[in-house]
């Protein structure tokens, strides 16, 4: 294992080549290009035994990917917003064919009005699409979530998106260990599962009426749900190959006798241990919830998690209009029925507005002023 | 029936007896009587062989392939999104380059929307890429699997459920298209002339790097012509010089059947979607056809 | 009202085959359903596939298929009440 100074593409671009993809299609957009440029230079120093194939189209570059893994290949994609959206079609397609794609995304704001800066909306419109969605909080969190993302989808035959932020982690260096690569091996062994198959000829993705479809879909939510174990069981033994514990679908942080709860996903989550660590210190009973599945949702986990705590703040990067913050509904949603604690959903940091440590401080302290005002969401950095 | 195909250079004589008995495409599938999809579909199948994936986006050759839990397909068939069979069969080919797998043909077989529309971005990037499959572009001339409206591969004139004045503008030209692309082998086929598109099947499946088959495959309900004359009205395509059966190999170009230029209105007033030309429209088309051939045009 | 044979619904008539076959297997490569396929050299027939679209009546260079109808008398019509048609 070395230690290097990676930016998060750089990160993301590691973890493929650990994880030895065999095929690989992208197609350039901001801030996700320099993760594709890195492999590119791998595979043309001949440090990546991988095919790339330089796509014409972002929809293509997954439609490319997909055809790899469908004919038994392990394939990688990168992109972010308007990539990602216009792949959507194929996202959907992806994750109806159960093929354990994985894709690395550098969370961009969505146009329009135009934006290259980060925010996790773009991440939030594929929540119905079937992908298991994982949010990383720094850049070793990247390099190795691309490293569970294999073995998960492998395990779930689901593909796994790994969301980190443009700019904030894409384009910022930190200090990542990078894995040796007999380690990974160890870790991720690779079984081919070829779908089409030339010696097991089948018709694949044949026009399907009432009668299958919605079965399908059901087998298809269930193994969704099974994530949830996968993710853990995965997280598990990475940190017993590795050393390092990402908690699986959840982590807390001084939850332990948390009388409120700060709930993030992502870079926040970062930015949230610094804020919980000041307010411990003049005495505060503050912890904070770091969410890092998004897909499959942790419901149970977090009624687990916040069950004696007083007042739940979620932020989140990322505004469904005329309903809230993704991360608060889906809170909202997973206490219904059991938990009445309040809950105070921020809308933060769009479009790139930064929020910072002090600004974190500051919803926390607003959370607890407005706990009585029943909005549904509010917004914070206008 | 004896006929020359060309095999890595060799001249082999093969009678139909001699071709592969088995359908690994045809029985049982879905398609209209007489569809000229299915047709094609056959007639490749019999050269391109077992060893061979085939991805097929949105169309009516989509759709007939099969439903639920049946196939009417005897290699792996992937009913692709509508825009992506090329992008897919790039795909398909790295793993199998990745996978040591050599001797595998990788088709994506599209209707005119996935080739020359909506699918045209996949299909030209492939192209440029110079990828290893072969792109088939079985042409009914319009958007028959949402019910029969006008695309680009619709000729002049011809009246479709959307344009029921008909087409303004000309048909374009995926031939020249993909020439221009720098595709080493484009080929224009009919299933009328099974022999001249076995054959173009054969060089495409011989070479490596990205081959363009474009089929003429008529389709009754679309072009308003009886169940039985798929095939025939296709001939008159040929025969009248409208739609020419040419290969470019690298550049360079060889007409592979001689046209015995029957006046091109047996083969347009044949079908009711080109009921309405004048006859002022069809000299027009005549001596486009004239010109290009080379023939005196009338004046 | 005419009593369809059993089982065959989906065709309006199917080919048969005269003796001026002299076997050159053009029907085969234009059949949309592999219907007509070949076998040990011969044509055969395998009706299981027919939609009886005609287009080897049409295409067979001896002209020697004919198409024969499925049905005889009112094709199809079925009375809406008892005695009227």
């Amino acid at each position: 294992m070395s230690l290097s100074l990676l930016t998060g593409s750089e990160a993301a671009a590691y973890g493929a080549k650990l994880a030895k993809i065999e095929v690989l299609a992208y197609y350039p957009i901001t801030p996700a290009f320099p993760a594709m440029e890195r492999l590119s230079k791998f595979i043309e120093d001949g440090e990546m035994n991988t095919r790339f194939i330089r796509v014409e189209g972002d929809h293509s570059a997954l439609a490319a990917a997909l055809g790899a893994s469908l004919a038994g290949s392990r394939a990688f994609t990168v992109t972010n917003s308007q990539g990602l959206l216009y792949m959507t079609e194929v996202v959907y397609h992806t994750a109806g064919l159960r093929q354990p794609v994985v894709m690395a995304v550098a969370n961009r704001a969505l146009s329009a009005p135009h934006s290259r800066f980060p925010e996790q909306g773009d991440a939030i419109s594929q929540d119905a699409s079937g992908w298991i969605q994982l949010f990383c909080e720094n850049n070793q969190e990247v390099l190795d979530t691309i490293l569970h993302a294999f073995k998960v989808a492998e395990t779930c035959r689901l593909p796994v998106m790994v969301n980190y932020e443009g700019y904030i982690q894409s384009h910022t260096q930190e200090e990542v260990y990078i894995p040796q690569q007999a380690e990974v091996d160890a870790f991720l062994p690779f079984k081919r599962v070829a779908t089409l198959d030339i010696n097991n000829p089948q018709g694949i993705n044949t026009v399907t009426s009432p009668d299958f479809y919605m079965d399908y879909k059901y087998h298809q939510n269930d193994a969704m749900k099974q994530a949830l174990d996968a993710i853990n069981t995965v997280a598990g033994e990475f940190k017993r190959d590795f050393g390092r514990d990402w908690g699986g679908v959840v982590e807390g942080y001084q939850m332990t006798d948390a009388e409120h709860a700060l709930v993030v996903m992502g870079s926040m989550a970062g930015d949230g241990r610094i804020v919980i660590d000041a307010l411990r210190a003049e005495g505060k009973k503050v912890g904070m919830i770091k969410v890092r599945s998004f897909r499959p949702f942790p419901s149970e986990a977090l009624r687990a998690m916040l069950k004696n705590v007083k007042l739940v703040t979620v932020l989140d990067k990322n505004i469904v209009f005329g309903a809230g913050g993704a991360l608060g509904n889906d809170t909202k949603s997973a206490l219904y029925g059991s938990l009445s604690v309040p809950i105070k959903n921020y809308i933060v940091g769009l479009g790139g507005r930064d929020v910072r440590p002090d600004e974190i401080r500051q919803v926390i302290g607003l959370s607890e002023e407005r706990v009585k005002q029943q909005t549904a969401y509010e917004w914070f950095g206008l | 029936m004896v006929w020359l195909v060309g095999k890595g250079g060799k001249l082999v004589t093969i009678a139909i007896k001699d071709l592969p008995q088995q359908d690994l495409f045809g029985p049982g599938n879905a398609g209209c009587r007489g569809c000229g999809a299915a047709i094609a579909g056959r007639q490749a199948m019999k050269v391109l062989g077992s060893r061979t994936i085939i991805t097929i986006p949105a169309s009516c050759m989509a759709t007939l392939s099969g439903l639920n839990q049946r196939t009417a397909w005897n290699i792996p068939f992937y009913h692709t999104l509508f825009e992506i069979a090329p992008a897919v069969s790039a795909g398909i080919r790295a793993s199998l380059d990745a996978q040591g797998i050599k001797d595998v043909n990788v088709v994506s077989w599209a209707g005119d929307a996935g080739t020359a529309d909506i699918g045209f971005q996949s299909l030209s990037g492939a192209a440029e890429r110079n990828d290893s499959i072969i792109h088939v572009c079985y042409d009914n001339e319009m958007y028959m699997n949402t019910g029969g409206q006008t695309g680009s591969q619709t000729p002049l004139h011809a009246m479709t459920s959307n344009q029921q004045k008909g087409k303004g503008t000309n048909k374009k030209d995926m031939l020249a298209i993909m020439v221009a692309h720098g595709v080493g082998y484009v080929a224009s086929a009919s299933i009328s002339h099974p022999q001249d598109l076995m054959e173009k099947f054969k060089k495409a499946a011989a070479r490596d790097g990205f081959s363009y088959i474009h089929i003429l495959a008529p389709c009754y309900r679309g072009w308003n012509i009886p169940t039985d004359q798929s095939v025939a009205t296709a001939r008159k395509a040929v025969e009248s010089g409208f739609w020419e059966l040419f290969e470019v190999e690298n550049g360079k170009k060889t007409r592979t059947h001689q046209p015995s230029f029957i006046p091109v209105s047996e083969y347009l007033l044949s079908q009711g979607r080109f009921k309405n030309l004048s006859a002022e429209q069809i000299k027009v088309v005549q001596n486009d056809i004239n010109r290009h051939f080379g023939r005196k045009e009338a004046k | 009202m005419a009593e369809a044979p059993s089982g065959i619904a989906w065709r309006e008539q199917h080919p048969a085959i005269n003796d001026k076959c002299n076997q050159c297997l053009v029907c085969t490569l234009f059949c949309p359903e592999g219907a007509l396929k070949q076998e040990k050299g011969k044509v055969a027939l395998c009706l299981n596939l027919c939609n009886g679209c005609g287009t080897c009546a049409i295409e067979c260079p001896q002209k020697a298929i004919a198409m024969v109808p499925e049905f005889t008398g009112d094709r199809g019509v079925f009375p809406l009440k008892e005695g009227k048609s």
